[in-house]
């Protein structure tokens, strides 16, 4: 087993094509992208392309319609090999997107990828100045000059390989965890599945039927959690946490502490972690709808908690000791909040998001009691029914079909939940009242014996590991994916995979995809011998460094740059060492170092000398004048 | 990508269907080594979202997202991509799936068309482009669209006037009138359906009146008008032109209605109406813009902030159901609306110049027909499994998409992912068990 802390440094092997003599001049290829329109419609692309023909070196500069297409890749890998060129770079939208999709290109032509640029006139030029184009055009060719003037100083370079531990670890023994531990288990990959409380299940755990298979949530559960218990590639820790995580891709060092006394705490090593934690109820505020107040209030989990407490046979449902006859369901409890109607809760932030499920529970449940107790009234009191998934419109159907009665109200004004007055109290201590849009607005005030809190989903409590593996959380505090339709399961941080509700609501169907989705990835990544990573991390040059160690106190991420003993002409010294799985190329170092002894690759500052210079250089046809620089 | 394909090919996985669906897949199986084959009966892979406009939640450009992915596929050593050529039946003995392919006649031979269109810009005859929901028009010899994949030229028989300028032009000798469709069966330990969706027709609702303007249009055609290189580069109405200065979306016009067959809930129309209604407010900040509905269905993650923005943006949301759609003179249409948003007033009628009906998602393919697969009631293809979402009635044939009932892109690409892993999973375990097999009897 490799160590967490060994040495990988980046290789500078030669270049893929033949080296050509060291003084014969650069031969760069420049392509623009229209995308569609998001660019040319507001920067003058074609005169960008001649503008920028005239740059040292340059000997091609073409527009495409989408240079991301295939026949877009397609011109560019062609030029590589027809006009022999050894730079190319793309001025099109943000690297985010498509600077991989480039390299893949430059790649294919037979060059290092590395001896590729990508330039961002979308976003940065077109987006940012819609309405200035001569602004936009002219910052547009500063873009690219910089850019030529970068790749006059770059030398190839190869992707870090570093060892990958064919282990997974999975956090939270939920319905997500355990359905991504047991896909990742029989596609032969080890998996240490680790569960904080008792029982495997999650909030699913006593749920009793679920729509809309109307099975029993037990079955689901069971089924997997079977499947987890007995395969020989899965070992389940529960009633433990994970204490500490550190490393990267391939190479995370786990601490796990299990609660039983006298375990001692597990240290192990995994290549991904998959963030299956799931999501808490929501629990009301005291006194939110007279929750806590008044015993008639209770919330959903409560309300499905005293359903399956009540026998089949019963005739009657019962809360408290007394008969209920009639039940309101609110729509929309602790979910789609808005800011100046609802009260924000002690950490101050409103739940605006929908919490997918609920609308669905509310209508199954209320069908429920219309079958169970034929006698009880039942009324539903929603903003939008939200029954979008396969399956769930029937409940709503089938409601209106059973006699629930409907009320619409507008978000802005959310129902109030009150004590009747004394006249109307035996009618229902509890009433529910609101401008019935449904009626034109009308308010309406109905008595009922029983509220029903239809309380949504909240992010789960797992800021310790939030921390430790600096993951990000988006506005509504659920766990935050890169991009939800090019890496949806995947955080900033490579290596760790989300599944499930830890990342927003979700219903069960969606839940399990998520953690098919998650384990898919995780199983890519394992089916490589190593992990490969950008290579730019930071490098020492020895013989500048003088072991003042100032790059190490300003280092933000731990062990990725340490001071080691070597020999330097048989003296015994210290110097910075970089640890280029941790290094994530910040150049934070490179700030403070008095030497200039450090320097982060791909990214050196001779290299943004030369951005600066190509910028700021006379362009034929073009002056440089101090206001084109300000637009920087 | 290889277009010559026969019989004696292998795949592990056979993916039906080239949309985002089947394409994400397709990648997360390539990248596990595994071998896979994705036919696609349209010309071009990127189904429905490469004809897309912006998307939602994001608003990234839809070619931006779906072109990467296409790309990938196209790219990716272990897979393989047939297009124009339909799946039409499949048969499963011993676990080995045998899988009955139309290749239809394109006229072209790909193996030596460089793309170079030149037989496009000779051609004379020209029809209503299908790509751009026929707004523009296309030659009968030509690429699909800029950034289809693979960039062949494709000759429509249907329309071609037989004249053979393309073939006099043609610089490689690639144009083959005398193609013959050719079928073809493949075997495959394992199957993805990824075979999506189509929409109800825009005159499924008569009282709606489509049939009668072609100011009623599918919102399909909308994103194309609304798409930075589409048709006409900017919004016009189809009907004269014109700017459109007062836009309505009547949603679910084509679905949760049991009196149309489609009782279901289409999913996506709350999201890409409130899309469309944010790009047009950005494209035509003079109109207004008005969406009919009955609930707004935001509930994915982001979504519910994607619609507040959009009322905060000063686009009208009415509740109410439209019951009828009027044509008018000067092409305006009248829309007679059941709200309940207005005590005083709650039959109205509203005169709008451009009317988007969102139209209800239905299978784009039967394969309980013709395959061992099951559809339910609704008509997607069933999942019966309590634990794998993804798994159909047929063992070792899983299903992705909106082939498994509508849903957006995130969920689909979700999907894909979990499909891609039973089937890895599935060949794992098939795989092993016939080792083990051999060692019991060898
Ligand atoms: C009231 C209600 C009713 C619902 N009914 C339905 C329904 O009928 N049909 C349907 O499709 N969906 C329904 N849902 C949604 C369904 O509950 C979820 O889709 C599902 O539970 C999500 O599973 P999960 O594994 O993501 O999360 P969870 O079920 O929350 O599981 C997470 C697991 O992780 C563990 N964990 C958390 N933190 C840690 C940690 N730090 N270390 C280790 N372990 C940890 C937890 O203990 C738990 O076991 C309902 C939701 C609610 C709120
Ligand atoms: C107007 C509109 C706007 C939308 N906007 C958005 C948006 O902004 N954001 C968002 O998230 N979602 C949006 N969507 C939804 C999005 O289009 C779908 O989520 C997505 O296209 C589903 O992908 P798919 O691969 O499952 O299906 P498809 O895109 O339908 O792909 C299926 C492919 O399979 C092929 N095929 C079918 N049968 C066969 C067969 N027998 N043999 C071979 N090939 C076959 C088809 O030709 C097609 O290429 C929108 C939908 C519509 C209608």
């Amino acid at each position: 087993m490799s160590e967490h802390n060994q040495q990988v440094q980046p290789q500078k092997n030669k270049p893929m094509q033949n080296e050509r003599a060291a003084d014969a001049p650069l031969r760069i290829g420049v392509y623009i992208c229209r995308c569609g329109g998001n660019i040319s419609d507001v920067v003058d692309v074609d005169r960008v392309a001649e503008t920028v023909k005239l740059l040292p070196d340059v000997v091609t500069a073409k527009v495409h319609t989408f240079a991301c297409s295939d026949p877009g890749q397609q011109t560019i890998t062609n030029d590589i090999l027809e006009q022999n060129l050894d730079r190319v770079v793309v001025a099109s939208c943000t690297p985010f997107l498509h600077e991989q999709t480039f390299r893949g290109a430059v790649s294919r032509g037979g060059l290092n990828p590395y001896l590729y640029e990508h330039v961002n006139i979308r976003e940065q030029a077109s987006w940012a100045h819609k309405h200035d184009p001569e602004g936009a055009t002219i910052k547009a060719i500063r873009m690219i000059a910089a850019a030529v003037g970068k790749l006059h100083h770059v030398e190839p370079l190869e992707q870090i390989k570093l060892p990958n531990h064919r282990r997974a670890l999975v956090v939270g023994g939920g319905i997500a965890g355990m359905k991504a531990a047991s896909e990742l288990a029989g596609r032969g990959i080890k998996v240490l599945l680790v569960e904080s409380s008792q029982r495997l299940g999650g909030q699913l755990n006593d749920r009793g039927r679920v729509y809309p298979t109307e099975r029993d949530a037990k079955e689901l559960v069971e089924e997997l959690a079977r499947r987890v218990r007995t395969h020989s590639n899965i070992e389940i820790l529960m009633q433990s946490n994970v204490t500490a995580v550190s490393g990267f891709i391939g190479n995370f060092k786990v601490a796990i502490r299990t609660e039983a006394a006298g375990i001692p705490v597990t240290e192990t090593t995994v290549g991904a972690i998959i963030m299956a934690t799931g999501f808490r109820p929501y629990v009301p505020q005291d006194g939110e709808f007279l929750y806590r107040t008044e015993p008639g209030v209770v919330t959903m989990p409560e309300f499905l908690q005293l359903l399956r407490s009540t026998p089949d046979a019963a005739r009657k449902l019962t809360w408290n000791g007394r008969v209920i006859r009639n039940i309101a369901f609110l729509h929309c409890v602790g979910s789609r909040q808005l800011d100046g109607v609802h009260e924000p809760p002690p950490n101050g932030r409103l739940n605006t998001y929908c919490s997918r499920t609920c609308c669905t529970t509310i209508l199954q449940q209320a069908l429920e009691v219309r079958h169970r107790f034929p006698s009880v009234g039942v009324f539903d009191f929603y903003r939008d029914i939200r029954t979008y998934g396969r399956g769930e419109e029937n409940y709503y159907s089938a409601a209106s079909r059973a006699g629930v009665t409907f009320f619409r109200y507008n978000g802005e004004e959310p129902p109030r939940v009150e004590l009747t007055p004394r006249a109307r109290a035996k009618e229902g201590v509890l009433s529910v009242t609101l401008n019935d849009t449904l009626t034109w607005g009308t308010e309406l005030s109905v008595p009922v014996d029983m509220v029903v809190l239809g309380t949504g989903m909240m992010p789960g409590e797992i800021a310790d590991l939030i921390e430790q593996m600096k993951l990000a959380t988006g506005e509504d505090g659920f766990l935050q994916e890169v991009h939800p339709k090019l890496r949806p399961v995947e955080v900033s941080v490579n290596g760790i995979l989300l599944a499930g509700t830890a990342q927003g609501p979700m219903n069960i169907q969606e839940t399990l995809a998520a953690a098919g989705a998650a384990a898919v990835k995780a199983a890519a990544m394992f089916a490589r011998e190593d992990v490969e990573l950008n290579p730019y991390v930071a490098e020492v040059d020895l013989s500048r460094c003088c072991g003042e160690a100032l790059c190490v106190t300003q280092c933000d991420y731990e062990g990725a740059l340490q001071m080691v003993s070597m020999e330097v002409e048989g003296a015994t010294v210290e110097r910075a060492q970089v640890n280029a799985g941790l290094c994530v190329g910040c150049g934070a170092c490179v700030a403070v170092c008095p030497n200039r002894a450090i320097d982060v690759n791909g990214w050196r500052l001779d290299q943004f000398e030369a951005m600066v210079d190509g910028i700021a250089a006379a362009i034929p046809g073009q002056e440089c004048t101090p206001e084109l620089v300000n637009i920087h | 990508m290889n277009t010559q394909i026969n019989s004696d090919y292998v795949p592990d996985v056979l993916v039906i269907g080239g949309g985002i669906a089947g394409l994400q897949s397709a990648l997360d199986l390539a990248d596990q080594d595994l071998r896979v084959l994705v036919v696609e009966r349209n010309s071009s892979i990127g189904g429905r979202m490469i004809g897309l406009s912006k998307v939602f939640p994001t608003l990234d450009c839809a070619s931006c997202i779906t072109t990467p992915k296409m790309s990938a596929a196209a790219h990716h050593p272990n897979i393989q991509i047939l297009t124009n050529t339909e799946v039409q039946a499949m048969e499963t003995r011993n676990g080995i799936h045998s899988v009955r392919l139309l290749q239809k006649p394109t006229y072209v031979n790909f193996d030596k068309c460089i793309g170079c269109r030149l037989c496009e810009y000779a051609c004379d005859t020209e029809y209503p482009d299908p790509f751009e929901e026929g707004l523009g028009s296309v030659r009968a010899i030509a690429v699909p669209f800029t950034n289809a994949i693979p960039q062949k030229a494709v000759l429509d028989a249907e329309h071609c006037a037989t004249c053979g300028v393309c073939a006099r032009v043609c610089p490689t000798d690639a144009i083959e009138f005398d193609q013959q469709p050719r079928t073809l069966t493949i075997h495959t330990d394992s199957v993805i359906v990824a075979s999506g969706f189509n929409l109800n027709a825009v005159t499924v609702k008569p009282q709606y009146n489509a049939a009668r303007s072609s100011n009623i249009i599918p919102p399909t055609m909308m994103e194309r008008l609304l798409a930075p290189h589409g048709p006409y580069g900017r919004v016009l109405r189809p009907s004269d032109g014109k700017i459109p200065s007062s836009v309505a979306f009547v949603q679910c016009a084509g679905s949760r209605d049991e009196s149309i067959g489609v009782p279901y809930c289409s999913r996506v129309c709350c999201m890409y109406a409130i899309k469309q209604a944010m790009l047009l407010s950005g494209a035509l900040p003079l109109a207004d813009i008005t969406i009919y509905y009955m609930d707004i269905r935001a509930f994915g993650k982001g979504y519910e902030q994607f619609f507040q923005n959009a009322r905060a943006m000063g686009i009208n949301f009415v509740r109410g159901k439209v019951a009828r759609v009027d044509p008018i003179e000067d092409g305006d249409l009248r829309l007679h609306v059941e709200t309940t948003d207005d005590a005083e007033n709650p039959l109205q009628e509203h005169r709008h110049d451009l009317v988007v009906l969102a139209q209800g998602m239905i299978p784009a393919w039967n394969p309980a027909a013709t395959t061992p697969v099951a559809c339910a009631s609704d008509g997607f293809v069933a999942t019966p499994s309590l634990t794998d979402p993804t798994a159909t009635s047929a063992p070792g044939i899983f299903v992705a998409g909106a082939a498994a009932g509508p849903k957006d892109i995130v969920d689909t690409i979700a999907e894909a992912g979990a499909a891609a892993m039973q089937v890895s999973r599935y060949l794992h375990e098939k795989r092993a068990a016939v080792l083990v097999g051999q060692a019991v009897h060898g």
